[in-house]
This record gives C-alpha cells, structure tokens and sequence, in this order.
C-alpha cells in the first residue's frame, strides 16, 4: 500500500513537472514565440471581421524579453481564422531588423495537448491502478504500430495501401489481444475470430461497394488529393474504423464462454451457445451507438457550414455526410457479425479442447 | 450504397439479436436523427453548446431507457453519465476556448473555400459542442456494462454490502477501459493516415501546435478521459442505488 502510495505521489509530481516544462519550453523552438500579455478588440458594427490590438513579450531567440505590438484580423463566425487571448502564446514572424512582427503563423498548443495527455494517464493510474499500464502498453504499441505504417506509405507511393493495412490490422489485433491478455487459449480463440470477423465483414462490404457504390463521392474525403490510389484509402478507413469495436466484442465473448467452460467443464454446447447469445444483445446496442456518436460526429462542422451557406439538406448530407455514414454502417455490420463467429470459433477452440481432456 | 449497408444491417441485427437486434436498428436510426436534427436547429442559429447538451441527454434517453427499459440500471447510468457530461464540458470548454480550436485550417480550403465565412455563428461553441457528441457513445456504452455487471453481482447475492459491491463495478471497469480505449482509438484514428501524409515533411514541434492535429488530438483524449472517468462514478452511484433500491 505504502509503495503504491509513494508511485501516485512520484507521478502527480512528474505530472506537475512535465506542464511546467511545457508551458516554459519556448526555448525548444526556433520560431520567434510571442506571449500575449494585453488584447484590445476593435469590433465594428455590421462587419464579420474585426481587429485584435496585440502586446506581447517575445520569449525566445535574439529579441527575447522585447515588447511587441501587433494587430490581427479575426472573424467573429471563427470559422477560418484564429481569435487571440491575453496569455496565449503566438508563433510570429519577426521583419529582418526585428523591429517589428509582419505575421502571426500560429498559436501555441501543445501545452493544451499535454494538460490532457497527463490528465488521462494519471486517470488511468488512479482509478485502474498497475492494471493500466497494460492498457498504456497496448495503446503505445498501436501508435507505433500506425506511426510505422504511415512512414511506410509515404516512402513507398506505389505500394498498394490496403494490402499494406490489411497485413497491418492482423498486427493490430494479434498485439494489442496479446497484451491485454496475455498468452492462452482463450486469447488465440479471440484472435482467430477477430481476423475472421475482420475479413468476412471487410470482404462484404468491399463487393458491395464494387457492386453498388459508383455514386460514392469518395474525392469529397479530405485529403485524398495527396493518396496515390484514393479509392483504396477509403476502404481502409473502412477496415480500420470497426476494427477496435471486432476485437472488443470478441474477446468479451470469449472471455465470458471461458469462464463458463471453467465453472462448469460439463456444460452443453446448447446452453453455452444460448448464453453467448444474452451477452451479446446486451452489447450489440450499445456497441452501434458508439460507433455513430464517435465517427458521425466529425461531419458536424462541415454540414453546419454548409446548411449556412444555403445548401439544402439533402445534397449536405450526401456531399459531406454520406462517406462517413457508409464507414459507420460497416463497422456496424463488422460488429453484429463479429457475434456469431467469435461464438462459433471460441466454442471450437475452447470447448473441444475440454472433451479431449476428458 | 445507404440503404443496401441498412437493409444488411437489419437482416444482420434481425437474425442475430432478434426481437432485441430489431430495436437495436431502430434506435441506432433514431440516433442518427437526432445528430441531423441537431445540426438543423443549429442552422437555425440556437446556441451549439446547449444544443449539444440536449442531444446527449436526449442520446443517453434513447439508449438506456429505450433500449434497456426503466430500471435501476439504467437510471443510476443515466445519472452517471449527467456528472461525467458536466466534468468534460467544463474542461472542453477552458481548453476550446483558450487554445482557438475552432473552425477550419489550410488544409480543408478546398472543400469550404466555396463557402461564405460569415456564417453569424460561433463555430467554436460548435467544436466544443462536437467533442461531446463525439464522447456521448462511449459514456453510455462503458456506463451501462459496469451498472448491468454490478447488478447481476447483486442478484446472485443479495447479503452483498454497498462497498463490495463498488469494487467489484471497478473491477468490471478495468476489465472494459483496455477494450474500450481500443475502440475509440480505431474508430478516431482510422481518418487521420491523410494527415500525417500531407504534413509529412512537418516536424513535431510544427504537429504538435497546428491546428488539425491538436483538435484531432484533443477529441481522442477527451474521450480517453471520459471513458475512464465514468468508471468509478458509475461504479459509485450504481451501487448506491442498487443497495439503496432494494430497502
């Protein structure tokens, strides 16, 4: 208990440290970084945009320590340009005789990312305790895992994406069930039905979408311009959106057959198979929510910004909502069959493995 | 290409869940209403945050006490995930605001540059608004399996007392976070290989402070938090409520 404590001391204090370090490490940066110490706004009337009178104090380079003033251009819609705060701290660009600054480029905000990075993790520590590190462990491995993929991709522009990523999502899986559970029958069980799940949702999705999908305005993704083979981009999002939600439900389905087999090694197939199937309804309704609310959820701004330009609703949702919609009804439907064959393969992994005991 | 991938769906959900599986189709349908209802009366110039308030109290409805009936279980959920709700909005709130986090950046000009910026909007109340919609999902999903969990604990022994029962919720809870952290991760991630190719010649330093990124970045993270926040307060609430239900 007394070890534990001294843990959760060392890091609420490494926590403190490290948001100091970030709201000071103007240093790290070769950028001029203003820290704006006064804001005057100078609102019109009847104008969408106004003027921002900006003091500051320049905190890094040759000029550190000067007071600068500059004016910015903000919008009270806030839809492209950036408002300014007292205490924000500004990428500028100073002239060549740093007398004063001709540009604002950005603001400042890694701080914000790091007070919620360490937010999370000591929430994780604090409420799961050394439990959590597994989860941390798990979800490093999958940032590298996609860090690595990504440096892949843009080495090598002819490869083809979703071949690459279907290889990349059985890793995914195999590693992350791996860490979470470590080695035995059980994870095997989930991740043989994940990868099966995985392909036999992906492969239905994919005919259809050949079949029937030539209306989809796949060029309407972001991004797309810079992917060599863009119709191939959108059916890896596609394989990658419900791929955590696969894992999810199969490795609770596995897990809860597991423990049953054990309580009661004589169980029947018959009431093993009827238990399978309470535990997933319960999770099947909630699971589809998830899936909408999280990916859905990102076309908000784009569809407002169109419904306020006068765009009617219809062509706003096929043009900006219709592609996401698409990603959210697939992974739905990878949900929903992920059920019956992780029941199917955990029955044959784990329960045929009895008998032969016996 | 919709009603095809629906019509699966049903068939899917109909053979799999059955009578449950049906309603889970239509609640999902009627989810997805909500969120087009929700832009519509933004449109109309309503404030976003409260907006977004409405639809994930009206979310929450939907799925717990359409899809899981009126009962312990989902009241105790419901108000977990009220005190949750408030927790993040306050902090999405202070870090959407100080941090600029609204709007678009250079890299979507092409889609929006057809569009008049002066929409008389604040789309940052908007971004704020979004991050909880994004994270209503896995609240209620995390909430409902702990408060389920700790009442099946209850039913198969009833002597259990009010902090035995708490513990074994957070236990459940830990045994979900790693999953459901997964899930969030993929589900976020999923959009974002685009991103790192178009910036790919960027340095950390310019990543870690554009725009894009820090919201991306700040989306997930506020969903980590509040899937893991939602742990212990439901485990508290709940067995309050199922200890205290039973008097």
């Amino acid at each position: 208990m007394s070890k534990k404590r001294i843990l959760l001391i060392a890091l609420t204090i490494l926590s403190i440290l490290s948001i100091i370090f970030v709201y000071n490490d103007y240093f790290l940066y070769k950028n001029t970084i203003l820290k704006v110490t006064d804001v005057k706004n100078d609102y019109k009337e009847n104008n969408e945009y106004y003027t921002q009178h900006i003091t500051g104090v320049i905190k890094n380079g040759e000029y550190k320590g000067k007071t600068f003033k500059v004016n910015n251009t903000a919008a009270k819609s806030k839809v492209y340009d950036d408002t300014i705060y007292k205490n924000n701290d500004i990428f500028v660009e100073l002239s060549k005789d740093g007398k004063k600054i001709i540009a604002i480029n950005d603001i400042k905000r890694d701080k914000y990312i790091v007070i919620l990075l360490v937010l999370f993790i000591d929430l994780i520590f604090f409420i799961t305790g050394k439990r959590g590190l597994k989860t941390l462990i798990s979800l490093l491995v999958n940032i590298i895992i996609s860090t690595i993929s990504i440096f892949v991709v843009s080495k090598f522009q002819n490869f083809n994406i979703l071949v690459l990523y279907i290889l990349v999502s059985i890793l995914f899986i195999s590693l992350s069930l791996f860490i979470t559970n470590g080695k035995s029958r059980k994870t095997l069980a989930a991740i043989i039905s994940s990868i099966v799940s995985l392909f036999t949702s992906f492969s239905l999705v994919f005919i259809l979408i050949k079949f029937f999908g030539d209306h989809l305005s796949i060029w309407t993704m972001e991004y797309i311009e810079i992917i060599y083979d863009y119709q191939n981009y959108f059916y890896v999002s596609i394989l990658l959106c419900g791929l955590g939600a696969i894992m999810d439900i199969s490795i609770t389905i596995t897990s809860a057959l597991s423990e049953l087999i054990e309580k009661n090694p004589k169980i029947k197939t018959k009431d093993l198979k009827k238990s399978g199937r309470e535990i997933s309804k319960d999770i099947i309704g909630t699971m589809t929510n998830v899936m909408l609310f999280t990916c859905f959820s990102s076309v908000i701004p784009m569809m407002l910004l169109a419904l306020k330009n006068n765009v009617l609703l219809s062509d706003a949702i096929s043009l900006y909502g219709e592609l996401e919609l698409v990603i959210v009804l697939s992974s739905c439907i990878s949900i929903v069959l992920a059920i019956p064959i992780s029941l199917y393969i955990s029955l044959l992994i784990l329960h045929r493995n009895k008998r032969k005991v016996k | 290409m919709i009603k095809i991938l629906s019509l699966i769906l049903f068939i899917l959900l109909a053979l799999v869940g059955r009578e449950r599986g049906i309603k889970t189709f239509f609640t999902f349908y009627l989810s997805l209403l909500l969120i087009i209802f929700y832009i519509i009366f933004m449109s109309f110039g309503l404030n976003a945050i409260i907006l977004a308030i409405i639809t994930c109290i009206l979310a929450s409805v939907i799925s717990l006490f359409m899809l899981n009936g009126y009962n312990v279980k989902t009241k105790a959920s419901f108000i977990s995930i009220m005190v949750v709700l408030v927790f993040i909005f306050l902090l999405v709130f202070f870090i959407g605001k100080s941090s600029s986090i609204q709007g678009f950046s250079n890299d979507s000009i092409e889609s929006i540059g057809a569009y008049s910026f002066e929409i008389n909007y604040d789309m940052c109340d908007v971004f704020i608004g979004m991050y909880l919609v994004c994270s209503i999902g896995t609240l209620i999903d995390t909430s409902i399996s702990i408060s389920s969990a700790v009442n099946e604990v209850y039913e198969n022994n009833k002597k259990i007392t009010q902090k035995e029962l708490f513990k074994s919720g957070m236990n459940i809870g830990h045994d979900i976070l790693s999953t459901t952290i997964n899930t969030l991760y993929f589900a976020l991630v999923c959009g974002f290989i685009g991103f790192f190719l178009w910036h790919r010649g960027g340095t950390l330093g310019y990543l870690l402070n554009y725009k894009v990124f820090a919201q991306e970045v700040i989306k997930v993270l506020i969903a980590f938090i509040g899937s893991i926040l939602i742990i212990p307060i439901t485990a508290f609430i709940s067995s309050h409520f199922i200890i205290n239900d039973s008097y």
